[in-house]
Order: structure tokens, then sequence, then C-alpha cells
């Protein structure tokens, strides 16, 4: 930022306790966010409309959007571009529907690049956009600093894969997704392996206190998650037959009826389901 | 802004859950009929699109309507994917956008 700026660091706080990051970006018009602002402003997020449709403000219009606990100012989005009207030669207006919401869009153009960007662009053509998100008079806007023309439509089908992930991840099952993933064949290999106290009923009944996969919307029971992790094994999801009930047994050397049961009920929450005949199951894709 | 009226992702075998509403899939054409196309959904069931396809029209043609039955849409709009687009890909997005994560969308 240049000198002139009162909030830049080396001239008005330095060796102050005030920290510059505390300035609200969006009050400067070219101003960039500073990095200790936090890391997930600083990247263009991934949303939907109707993502930002539902996104939590925590003071009034000026101050941040909240989507999943995460700050949001700069967005990306995909959809097809309607009602563009050209308020004068630099302010264009229109409208993004990305199938899930309609939200109103600002693009204000300052060189001629950007003006023959805009030009090029119809009505009914799906846009990548890249912009701020901000609320004027009540209604939330996208200020948008990038509108590029979709090529490869592949790009409709990632965005929203995208912000698929990036809601998974900042709602923390993707972490627990990655961390269970790694505690089970350990405990899968240590059932199998090491000696285990059997209770009186002869079958083992393995402990939860450390073992964290409860990625499921839904609590299970212990037995049923330790019958739907063997399922979810990597080498497991891989192989297209399925894994028969008697193989589930053994690994997990419990009777095939406590097998049965848990799978019954694992299909029913469709989590589970049946490949090439009534013996043998998969795990439904996508944790 | 608006999100009153958003539209499902769907496959054929999908289709069902939204009769009457607004929804969107992605159709490789089969055969053209007056008045409506019948074309092959990214999990490979026939559906039935009423309207007319774009001229010229690429391989894979995204169709946005109304869900009149669980085997046809009467298509509002109309847009050229190209002629390659993975269309394992974008089922797999119908499966996650009608299941888990319906709340992002619908």
């Amino acid at each position: 930022m240049s000198s002139n700026n009162p909030f830049d660091a080396t001239s008005a706080f330095s060796g102050g306790g005030f920290m510059p990051s505390q300035r609200q970006p969006s009050r400067f018009a070219d101003s960039t966010p500073s990095p200790s602002k936090g890391r997930d402003s600083q990247g263009l997020i991934p949303v939907t409309v109707k993502q930002i449709s539902e996104a939590s403000q925590s003071g009034d219009e000026k101050s941040n959007f909240t989507i999943n606990g995460v700050d949001v100012t700069n967005v990306t989005v995909v959809g097809m571009l309607f009602d563009k009207k050209v308020r004068s030669f630099n302010d264009i207006r229109f409208h993004l529907d990305d199938g899930t919401g309609r939200i109103e869009c600002i693009r204000w153009v300052t060189e001629n690049s950007e003006t023959r960007q805009m030009d090029e662009i119809d009505d009914g053509t799906y846009v990548r956009l890249n912009g701020h998100l901000q609320s004027f008079q009540g209604k939330r806007q996208l200020v948008a600093f990038s509108v590029r023309p979709v090529t490869n439509f592949d790009e409709v089908t990632f965005h929203y894969i995208d912000c698929i992930y990036l809601h998974l991840y900042n709602a923390k099952l993707l972490t627990q997704c990655q961390g269970g993933a790694l505690t089970q064949p350990q405990l899968i290999e240590s059932l199998s392996n090491t000696p285990v106290h059997t209770t009186s009923n002869g079958y083992q009944t393995p402990s939860f206190n450390n073992f964290t996969v409860d990625v499921s919307p839904d609590g299970l029971k212990g037995f049923d998650k330790l019958v739907l992790n063997y399922l979810q094994q990597p080498s497991n999801i891989e192989r297209e037959m399925g894994v028969h009930l008697k193989e589930i047994s053994q690994q997990l050397k419990s009777p095939i009826e406590k097998i049965k049961d848990a799978i019954e009920f694992l299909e029913k929450e469709g989590l589970v389901y049946s490949s090439i005949d009534d013996y043998h199951y998969k795990a439904v894709e996508g944790c | 802004m608006d999100t009153s009226d958003p539209a499902a992702f769907v496959n054929g075998g999908l289709l069902h859950m939204h009769v009457g509403q607004k929804v969107r899939a992605v159709i490789q054409v089969i055969r053209s009929d007056v008045g409506s196309v019948v074309g092959k959904s990214t999990d490979d069931i026939q559906i039935i699109v009423k309207g007319s396809p774009p001229i010229p029209r690429t391989n894979y043609i995204e169709v946005i309507g109304v869900a009149v039955n669980d085997n046809s849409i009467r298509a509002e709009i109309w847009t050229n994917f190209g002629d390659t687009f993975d269309a394992y890909n974008y089922d797999q997005l119908c499966q996650l956008a009608n299941g888990w994560f319906k709340h992002l969308f619908l």
C-alpha cells in the first residue's frame, strides 16, 4: 500500500500497539486485507447463492459475513448471467443465477479490457465470477472484480464439488474423516491379530475411547460403526463384488448374526448396500 | 437476492424426486422428434425433454425446466455443454446435491 495511506504500518502505527489489520477491508475500494486478518478470508471461497443467502453477519451491514464459522469476504461463484444493464459507461449491473438462487451483481469497469470483457457476455451465458460480498440497504450483492465466460463446462461441475468440499472442510467433518481413516486400519488390524480379552459370549467388544470416526450425521452404535468402518476401508471400497458377510464376521471376530443385524441397520440408514447378492455388501461412497 | 426458485440437479434416476419442480440435467441427445427430444441422462437413463434443442448443438446439453413426470422434463433453457464433458462426475454431483449436501443447493 502507498505511504499516503494513514493505516500503513510503517507510518502511523510503527511501534504502537494498535494492529493495522483491524481495519475493515470493505471500507477501502481497492485495499487488500492484511494477512493477519485470517487465512480463510484471503482467498476466494467457492459458494452457492443459497450459502450466501444463509450467511450470517456479526454486526451491521459493514461487518463481515460468516459461512460455516469462516469469515467470507471474497467469493467465487459460477452461474448464468441475466438482466445485464449498463447503467453508465463504467457501471454494469446484472443478476447471477446458479440454480440455487439469484443474486444482484455490480461490475465497475475502469479499463477498456474490462469493458470489452463485459461486452462479450450476453444474457444466458455461464460465467465464473470472482467478487466481494457486501450488503447494501439490506440486500446482499456481489461486487465483481472478474467475470469470465465458462468455456469448459466441467468447470460447472467442479465449482459445486468445490463448494461441497469447502463446506465439509470448514464444518470439520473432512478432518475427522481423514483422522478416522488413518486410525481405522490400525484398529481392525489389532482386532484380528492381537489377542484381546473375550467376554463370556465368546466375542470381543472393543472400546471406542480413543477412536473418533463419528462421521455419519446420525450417531451409530459402536458395533455398527465397526462394521461400517471395515467396509469403508479403501481396499474394500475398491472391491467391485463387495465383501461377504462371512468375511466381515471373521475379520471382526463376531458371530454372523450380529453382523447381519448391523448390516440391516446400516442398509436402512443408506450407508451400505448389497452388491452381487444378499451376502455381499459395500459401503456407500462419499464420506 | 432470491432463492425461491432453485433448480435441482437431477439425472434419470433422481427425476422422480422433483416432479412438478424446477430441475436441471445434462443429457446427450439420442433422437429428435417434433417438439421434443429423447436424451440419455448422466446415469444412462432415457428421458424425454420437451422443447427444441439449440442449433447447432453439441454432444452434451444442459436443460433447465420443470419435471413433468418421472421421466420427462419441459425444458425452458437449453445450454450447449460441449462435445466432451465428464458425465460421471456430474452424475456423482447429482447424488451429492440430492443427498447429504442438499442444504447447500435447495
